[in-house]
């Protein structure tokens, strides 16, 4: 008894008390965060195309944070990673929301508003961007918006007298480019349906506005095809097959396709190829020749159409995003689906009880005593719950790498608790029994922690690279091991030490 | 009892006792090499390395030729599929779709078979996974020099130093090259795991040096047959944490790192109780028969 009242007021011991009191506490007061892949969610990895400064990033944040929010998602966090990486991560999103989330950021670059082959607006001219409603009087969802006065003159100028004329707008069109076309794509683009009641078609627009080339495939040569795109950045072949891509390839030039996808219907594939929106007709309102600033686009359809509410929800995003400094990519999704991260956080429960039991059975069956293996599982639990309550305190989100790590930090705490309980059992377990004193103890404690000092270093050294040079990903796993490692030499190892003593060294 | 097994190492020719894993050390980098011949690269790697998509459908039981061929048809686009299961039940299939090709298009098609089945799906973008390579390497490298360091301020002695970070090295050279011979694709999970081997062959290295170098009443086989005791403790309840760690999940990036880790830890054991014990054995023969 009075060896216990001993050890309970050993001040490592009480350590270890105080750190499992509070792990304990934070757990049930304020619960682990897991990460997306066991909550289940989406992370989009967005790389800028350059290195930017500080003050850049926080306007991409803002900026991204502004487009995404205004499709309605909750729960949206944007975290600036280095200085180039951008990592949006969403919880509890359906799939299409996270398809949504992904075009949304997809859909973004230099903005363009264009009418009769003049760009009067760019991004820079939208003020603001005001909300998407219904509007009953017009039978339709409106975005009502803002431009600059420079944008509103220009325009006012141009539209005079021309109701009915169509007005584009653009997102990132394919400016200075020669597009070869199939015969079906320029009938579209030359169709009424564009051209609305104006006097140029879509592609008379286009080649003034943005000096985007049309050719019409009927067999040309890729030679002859190269004379006439000299000057253009790149030569995009829509709906056209064959090896032309190769053969225009190999002669040096910037080739990309576009094909049709099945079911699309044309209107949707020019628009998609032009990164078009719209076009939109002018009101009467905006054209008698007075600037205004206060405008809306107005999609028809019914207060109950999802589709043109969704349709004006995109106008509004575009309009916004125009204002992004620079370009990005998408560089990684990971889409988990919530139902499906529960059943990896059960697994990976299970997975942690069978090792914490498989440990606990193979230091029995290796010692045959109880008094060690109960002290070595509880000592690994107790790390584990120390872990689990630090990230639970720091809001770390669990993630799979993490758990990895939790477990894997179970396997060196084991390790190294075996080392302990070795050179505390000295050489009496090898047969000859030698007389050790209580100073040979301590020595062979000495010589236990610096065994598990040396070791608890390669590895903090290690892992702090994988923490320092990783983007997003495993530094999950390096987190909880530093953090295992680092709990297991200052806590739990000392009071294993000084239980172990109690129980194994002076109970001899 | 195993343990009583071990005293065929004690008995051992220390000079035989290096020999053995150095012959298997070059096993492993013939097999790495011959990898490289037919591949091109030392480790197949994964989506995560060279870009693509990967769509996971868990709780299914499907056959993957049916499924690719299926996708082939609908989308003309070229899948890899693979079946995967675990002992808790769960199993499923995992679609590789090549970079540079619509993933929903793909997705589509599955939601028609499975329509009750929620995909789980990574994209990465092949400058990305470029990126991650690079950074993997970049990682590993530094990782192995700052051991390399932490090993020689603890030890100050050239020789056992040296034979620490040698068995490191060697322990990754064979789980590499173990990945290869099951087909284990070099991703970020890993790379992580191969870190991680760094700091578990450091762990009984350090334990062998320390008690062979600084014993003092005890002769050099008592040392090295009670620390083995020791290291075979240490190595079997880890391998166990692994190997439930590996049998319970469905995680592919769980999977991966406990089977490198199990790997590594294989390699470490003879790199540790064989190669490095040989050495540490001749080392102090020769410098005690100096004295």
């Amino acid at each position: 008894m009075k060896k216990w009242k001993k050890l309970l007021f050993n001040g490592r011991v009480i350590l270890l008390t105080f750190f499992l009191i509070i792990s304990v506490v934070s757990l049930a007061t304020r619960g682990l965060t897991f990460g997306l892949d066991i909550s289940g969610g989406i992370s989009i990895t967005v790389k800028l195309e350059k290195p930017v400064d500080q003050q850049t990033m926080e306007q991409v944040r803002i900026a991204l944070d502004q487009r995404l929010n205004a499709l309605g998602v909750k729960d949206i966090t944007i975290e600036p990673w280095g200085n180039q990486f951008v990592i949006v991560k969403v919880a509890n999103v359906s799939e299409e929301e996270a398809d949504q989330l992904v075009k949304t950021i997809e859909r973004q670059g230099v903005f363009y508003a264009e009418f009769e082959g003049v760009i009067f607006a760019t991004g820079k001219d939208i003020l603001s961007v005001g909300s998407v409603n219904y509007d009953p009087r017009q039978g339709a969802w409106v975005v009502p918006f803002r431009i600059s006065k420079e944008a509103a003159e220009r325009f006012a100028e141009l539209a005079k007298g021309k109701a009915g004329y169509p007005v584009d707008m653009f997102l990132d069109p394919p400016v200075n480019s020669t597009l070869v076309v199939s015969k079906e794509f320029y009938q579209a683009l030359t169709s009424p349906e564009f051209m609305m009641g104006g006097d140029m078609t879509l592609a008379q627009r286009i080649e003034k506005a943005f000096n985007i080339k049309i050719i019409v495939y009927t067999n040309q040569t890729a030679k002859e095809i190269a004379k006439i795109a000299k000057g253009s950045e790149k030569v995009i072949l829509v709906d056209v097959d064959g090896k032309l891509a190769e053969e225009l390839k190999a002669m040096g030039l910037n080739v990309e396709v576009r094909t049709r996808e099945k079911n699309e219907p044309m209107d949707d594939f020019v628009r998609r190829v032009l990164r078009l929106y719209g076009p939109y007709r002018v009101g009467e309102g905006l054209a008698t020749g007075q600037p205004q600033t206060e405008v809306m686009i107005s999609i028809g359809g019914s207060q109950n159409d999802i589709k043109a509410r969704n349709d004006a929800q995109i106008v509004a995003v575009v309009l916004r995003s125009g204002s992004l400094p620079v370009k990005l990519s998408i560089e990684r999704i990971d889409y988990i689906s919530p139902k499906l991260g529960e059943n990896f956080k059960r697994q990976v429960l299970i997975a942690g009880i069978a090792a914490l039991l498989v440990v606990g059975a193979i230091v029995y069956l290796h010692y045959r005593r109880l008094k060690i293996a109960i002290p070595v599982m509880f000592t690994s639990f107790s790390e584990v719950l120390i872990i689990l309550g630090i990230a639970s305190i720091i809001r770390w989100n669990l993630d799979l790498p993490s758990i990895a790590g939790i477990i894997a930090a179970i396997g060196t705490g084991v390790d190294q608790q075996i080392v302990i309980t070795d050179e505390l059992l000295g050489e009496a377990m090898s047969g000859k029994r030698r007389i050790v004193k209580r100073s040979g103890v301590l020595k062979r404690m000495g010589r236990a922690f610096f065994i598990i000092l040396a070791s608890a270093t390669t590895t903090i050294v290690a892992m702090s690279f994988l923490f320092k040079f990783f983007v997003g990903g495993l530094r999950g796993f390096a987190f909880t091991t530093i953090l295992g490692v680092l709990i297991g030499i200052l806590v739990t190892r000392p009071a294993y030490g000084e239980i172990a003593k109690v129980l194994i060294g002076e109970g001899r | 009892m195993i343990k009583e097994k071990l005293k065929v190492l004690v008995e051992m020719e220390p000079r035989k006792m290096i020999m053995y894993p150095l012959i298997v050390f070059a096993l492993a980098l013939i097999i790495i090499l011959a990898n490289y011949v037919m591949t091109g690269s030392i480790v197949k790697e994964g989506i995560e390395l060279r870009g693509g998509s990967v769509i996971t459908l868990q709780g299914i039981n499907a056959d993957p030729d049916i499924v690719a061929e299926k996708i082939r048809k609908e989308t003309g686009i070229n899948v890899n599929v693979e079946k995967f299961t675990s002992i808790t039940g769960g199993g499923g299939i995992r679609v590789y779709v090549p970079a540079g090709n619509d993933v929903n298009r793909v997705r589509e098609v599955l939601k028609q078979m499975f329509p009750n089945v929620e995909p789980q799906t990574t994209v990465i973008g092949p400058t990305f996974g470029r990126m991650v390579k690079e950074q993997g390497i970049k990682a590993i490298t530094y990782a192995f020099i700052g051991m390399a360091i932490v090993v020689f301020l603890f030890f100050r002695v050239p020789v056992p130093s040296l034979t620490v970070v040698f068995s490191a090295f060697s322990d990754m050279v064979i789980a590499v090259a173990l990945m290869d011979l099951f087909g284990i694709e070099l991703s970020q999970a890993t790379i992580a795991a191969l870190l991680m081997l760094i700091g578990y062959s450091v762990d009984s290295n350090i334990l062998l040096t320390t008690r062979l170098l600084k014993r003092k009443e005890f002769t050099v086989e008592e040392a090295y047959y009670s620390s083995l005791k020791t290291g075979f403790t240490m190595s079997t309840t880890t391998l166990g944490a692994l190997a439930s760690l590996w049998l319970f999940s469905t995680a592919q990036v769980i999977d991966d790192i406990a089977s490198v880790l199990i790997f590594g830890l294989l390699a470490d054991f003879m790199n540790t109780w064989i190669l490095n014990a040989g050495v540490l054995r001749t080392y102090i023969a020769k410098r005690e028969g100096k004295k």
